[in-house]
């Protein structure tokens, strides 16, 4: 076995470990309320080791769906969580008796969106509030109703609708929300590349992106990689990677980087090399770093081809 | 001219309405009023940061009563995101003065807990801007609030108009939470401080990042409903360097030489602003504070330490805040009251 299998087996067994009674697992590793988000990413991780705890997830991820078919942030929450009902949706993608819960999510997905697509706060955002720099024709999703798009619910919900084999009962609309949300993340853009959480310049100031946001985005981005503006992301990434020490980033560089067939030798080299991750206290960010140490099964799971 | 009991009805009826229409406007939206009789505020000269903060910093506590013997302290600094040589967060020097004084004083465990409100990977801004070497060096545990595990919190104000908020375990849980902000302005609230910085305990994993819901609640309104519901027992600001122009981001660093300590976070922001050269009571969440959580009013506050002196160019706001530079009573009126109390 060679030194980052060795790393992932022990990384996989820590996160089967933190799996908690009701089949989920909690944000960090000191407690007990099962969340969406990293269930969902401990499901991507396991994803190429079924077995009975990959199967309790997918079980949990049934039963905390809500009846309007979206998913929670956490269980016991009464909230519609935008990026989680991406996330649930992805995880579910092979699971067959999982297909209407699927659906239920997809077609919620449908029914959200960024607060700034209504005809009221799109006239606002022209003509009275301009201090934030975005075209509000262009819109994608929020991460809870009511509020405005976002970059990393975008990218989730563009991942999630990328991988439905057709746009047919009552999806027709599919293609339309996935030009919108590419439309909204090209839009949002920051000048120099890459993305923060939102826009790019604030009261005419560019702001700096951030490497997870930029990763996430350029994932959902894959079919648009010839944009210039996707290009310019991508060397930003390139750039930002080798300086980066907290395993989440560099984790989300990874998978970003090899999606885009760019080298990952070095910053794959730096991930493996970082101690204690086995005792990161974040359960996504252990799931993720499982993910970027399985970076090809673990684009296929996300439905990016590299 | 007689009435009649089709005249009564109709006038009792509209008498109904307009009661039931003006009530919400006129009735208070706090349900508990946390003023203090009289609130202690301390102004401390510190020109950089450095070891000797530790001394400054203990000397200063020196002058509050505090009894943190066998407690739990939060301390809350405001750590949004970094940018190189950006005073955009608390410095970690000044969070481990406060932290190391507090054990000093007894306290059963310091933690240093926030949820970083725009950037979803705490770690990077935990390395990236000096805190995860320092905390581990020192060993004191930091908590992730955007990822804490969460309790639904009945609020106890309504200004935004929600019932209930899920809230950190971490923070409510505290016997002693101290809000550790950055003295900065901000595009959106005029000026960030301790009531502000409280936005911080409000989770990424349940209201996103940003906090986005909050804003279309109102920035003011969901100040107040957090202060309202969670209580700041303390608060250590920090000014060594502070930020103006478009905070609480991309403002210009203004090196300021002061900390500010009180023990109520309405006094504390009032002073901060009085310092920044801005009226305190033309920044919405504290004059509106000043009727439930605090003391506005230089004449209820007993000022210790340096004296208030606005500064000769007070800080830079986004124009939407120009109204800050206006005073409803002379500043130096005001810093001649607290000059007279403090000697």
């Amino acid at each position: 076995m060679t030194t980052d299998q060795v790393v992932l087996s022990g990384l996989l067994a820590e996160l089967i470990l933190r799996q908690l009674p009701c089949g989920g697992w909690a944000a960090l590793a000191s407690s007990s309320q099962p969340a969406l988000e990293p269930t969902c990413f401990a499901a991507f991780a396991l994803c190429s080791f079924p077995g009975v705890a990959l199967e309790r997830a997918q079980q949990f991820l049934l039963h905390t769906q809500r009846p309007n078919g979206s998913w929670p942030a956490f269980a016991g929450d009464e909230s519609d969580g935008a990026w989680v009902t991406s996330l649930a949706v992805i995880a579910l993608h092979d699971v067959v008796p999982a297909i209407p819960a699927r659906l239920q999510g997809v077609h919620w997905l449908m029914s959200c969106a960024g607060k700034e697509s209504n005809w009221f706060w799109k006239w606002k955002f022209r003509t009275a509030d301009r201090h934030v720099r975005f075209d509000p024709d262009k819109f994608g999703w929020p991460w809870f109703p009511d509020t405005v798009s976002w970059v990393v619910p975008t990218a989730f919900a563009l991942l999630a609708l990328n991988e439905l084999p057709c746009a047919c009962d009552g999806l027709e609309q599919v293609p339309f929300r996935i030009e919108r949300g590419v439309e909204m993340l090209l839009d949002r853009v920051c000048p120099g590349g890459g993305w923060n959480a939102g826009n790019g310049v604030v009261y005419g100031v560019p702001v700096a992106p951030h490497p997870d946001d930029t990763a996430i985005a350029l994932l959902a981005l894959r079919e648009y990689r010839w944009d210039s503006m996707v290009q310019s992301s991508v060397q930003y990434l390139e750039r930002i990677a080798p300086t980066l020490t907290a395993p989440w980033s560099v984790a989300w560089a990874i998978l970003a980087l090899a999606a885009y067939g760019r080298p990952i030798d070095s910053i794959y080299g730096s991930l493996v090399g970082i101690p204690d991750l086995s005792s990161a206290d974040d359960t996504s960010t252990l799931a993720l770093v499982c993910l970027a140490l399985d970076h090809q099964r673990a684009l296929s799971a996300l439905g990016v081809t590299s | 001219m007689r009435l009649t009991r089709r005249d009564f009805l109709v006038g009792s009826t509209a008498l109904a309405a307009g009661a039931s229409v003006s009530a919400p406007f006129l009735l208070p939206k706090y349900h508990t009023d946390h003023r203090p009789r009289r609130s202690r505020v301390a102004i401390l000269n510190a020109e950089k940061y450095s070891q000797e903060l530790d001394q400054i910093l203990a000397a200063g506590l020196r002058l509050f009563p505090i009894d943190v013997q066998g407690k739990t302290v939060v301390l809350k600094p405001n750590l949004v995101d970094y940018a190189p040589g950006d005073a955009i967060n608390t410095h970690p020097l000044l969070v481990l003065a406060a932290a190391e004084s507090f054990r000093r004083m007894g306290a059963k465990s310091v933690v240093v807990a926030e949820g970083p409100g725009h950037q979803r990977d705490t770690q990077l801004v935990l390395s990236q801007s000096g805190y995860q070497e320092s905390l581990r060096d020192e060993k004191i545990r930091f908590v992730d609030l955007n990822r804490d595990e969460l309790t639904r919190t009945p609020l106890r104000a309504s200004y935004m108009g929600m019932r209930n908020l899920w809230l950190p375990r971490t923070v409510l849980e505290a016997d002693f939470l101290v809000s550790m902000p950055k003295i900065k302005t901000h595009h959106w609230a005029g000026v960030t401080l301790s009531m502000k910085n409280m936005f911080g305990v409000v989770p990424g994993a349940r209201y996103g990042w940003p906090k986005n819901i909050l804003h279309w609640k109102g920035i003011q309104e969901s100040i107040l409903d957090i202060c309202g519901t969670v209580p700041v027992h303390f608060v250590i600001a920090d000014g060594i360097v502070a930020m103006e122009g478009n905070g609480p981001l991309n403002g210009t660093p203004r090196p300021f030489g002061k900390i500010v300590l009180a023990d109520d976070p309405v006094a504390a922001d009032a002073t901060c602003a009085r310092l920044m050269g801005l009226e305190p009571y033309r920044i919405v969440h504290i004059r509106e504070g000043s009727r439930f959580l605090g003391n506005a009013a230089p004449s209820f506050i007993d000022q210790v330490g340096e004296t208030v002196t606005a500064p000769a160019e007070p800080f830079q706001v986004v124009p939407e805040f120009r109204l800050l530079h206006e005073w409803t009573i002379g500043v130096p009126q005001v810093c001649r009251t607290l000059r007279s109390r403090a000697s």
